[in-house]
């Protein structure tokens, strides 16, 4: 212990000097006075500074009233706003009707989008059915549609229905948003279902021996991919939104039993328990699959040998 | 009496000469719009405390509205324009706001 001075307290501080207390008592917010200032000082100290002058020179400190000066100014000044709120009032619908311009211009592509992909389907139904019945002549002819048929439904691009599997993916519910575990920041947080989350379930379901398989939808075929941008998952670069429903065609048992075992199905069980994520499947008698846009091959071309095939 | 001409030949003039203002001023109008109500905020409260001096309040009016666009133009330029419009804002908004406070307190003396 240090001996205390004899003007040390008990509990050994030493009270400040009365005779420099007061050169040292500062405002505590003295560093941060900007505000307090533009508060007192709001009025331009001009004004002070010319009613002070005026006093010196002995007129009277009272208001200058209005001399040309005041008129120039005042007039200046309501001219200004004026200006600004004509400018805001003119300006404002030219800019509601620039944004329902564009807002109907969306509109009206996207019906003619969604127009066309329908007149698409028509077209691409028409064909086949014409093909069909070209076809339908001669014997080699009648082969050859069986084949066909057969490499369009292994392609993916005619609508398929059958029994099957339906498996749901949601993001867990917001409540338990916060508490996701290592949350990894902007990207991927963990209580919400990724692509790759997605992928292996697929992966899954091909390899428990689904024939077909959709998500929300949109038909999966050997080019489709899966994958994040942002927020959204993108299936073929169409944006889905949850719930993920994957919809699978196959022998409903076999296909449930295996994917019931698959490590995906294990991984997406101990997601559902940590993060509150949502994931459940069924058997379903009769799933419906639309068909896969057909996306022709441009590079690939079949080795000479088979083109006779 | 000629506070009253002043204003209203002001905003007459404004609404019959319609004037077009050139886009490259436009983002300095509504600065130049809130320098201006500082100053005439400025300028009653002065007059309410008798001090107001005609010849402070033009020169108070014109230096805001320039001093404003310069600071403007001068972050445009710096790529921070937005962030100085919005000191500027904070700035004559709070003196706008105290002022205004002085005037009511003489006006209604609370």
């Amino acid at each position: 212990m240090a001996p205390g001075g004899a003007r040390a307290g008990e509990n050994g501080r030493v009270p400040p000097a009365p005779s420099d207390s007061k050169e040292l008592h500062r405002r505590p917010d003295e560093s941060m006075s900007l505000l307090v200032d533009m508060w007192t000082n709001a009025l331009d100290p001009g004004y002070a500074a010319a009613a002070a002058g005026r006093q010196a020179t002995g007129m009277s400190a009272r208001s200058r009233r209005g001399g040309p000066f005041l008129l120039v100014g005042l007039l200046a000044a309501s001219f200004l706003v004026v200006v600004a709120a004509v400018q805001a009032h003119t300006r404002a619908p030219a800019a509601a009707r620039a944004h329902d311009r564009l807002v109907g211009e969306v509109q009206q592509e996207s019906q003619a989008v969604s127009r066309l992909a329908g007149q698409v389907d028509d077209l691409r139904a028409a064909t086949a059915r014409l093909r069909d019945d070209s076809l339908r002549g001669t014997t080699a002819g009648a082969r050859l549609a069986g084949q066909l048929a057969g490499a369009e439904l292994a392609a993916g691009t005619v609508a398929v229905a059958g029994p099957g599997l339906r498996v749901t993916l949601d993001d867990a519910r917001a409540t338990q948003g916060g508490s996701g575990g290592n949350q990894g920041g902007s990207g991927n947080p963990p209580n919400r279902v990724q692509d790759r989350d997605l992928q292996s379930v697929v992966n899954a379901l091909w390899a428990a021996g689904a024939e077909a398989i959709a998500i929300n939808g949109q038909r999966l075929t050997a080019q489709s991919s899966i994958r994040q941008a942002g927020d959204a998952i993108l299936v073929d670069f169409q944006p889905l939104r949850a719930p993920y429903v994957v919809s699978a065609i196959g022998d409903p048992v076999a296909t449930e039993t295996a994917f019931a075992q698959s490590p995906a199905a294990d991984k997406m069980r101990g997601y559902a328990q940590l993060y509150g994520l949502h994931f459940s499947y069924a058997r379903a008698a009769h799933v419906v699959l639309p068909a896969a846009a057909e996306e022709p091959l441009h590079a690939a071309k079949p080795l000479a040998n088979r083109s006779g095939g | 009496m000629i506070v009253l001409l002043a204003v209203v030949a002001g905003v007459t003039a404004g609404l019959v000469l319609h004037p077009t203002v050139p886009l490259d001023l436009q983002p300095y109008l509504p600065i130049a719009v809130v320098a201006a109500l500082d100053a005439l905020f400025g300028g009653v409260r002065a007059w309410l405390e008798r001090i107001f001096d005609d010849k402070v309040f033009v020169v108070s009016f014109i230096g805001n509205v320039l001093v404003a666009s310069l600071i403007v133009y001068l972050g445009d330029k710096l790529g921070v324009g937005g962030e100085l419009s919005t000191g500027i804002v904070v700035v004559l908004g709070i003196r706008i706001f105290s002022n205004a406070a002085a005037i009511r307190r003489h006006l209604f003396r609370a």
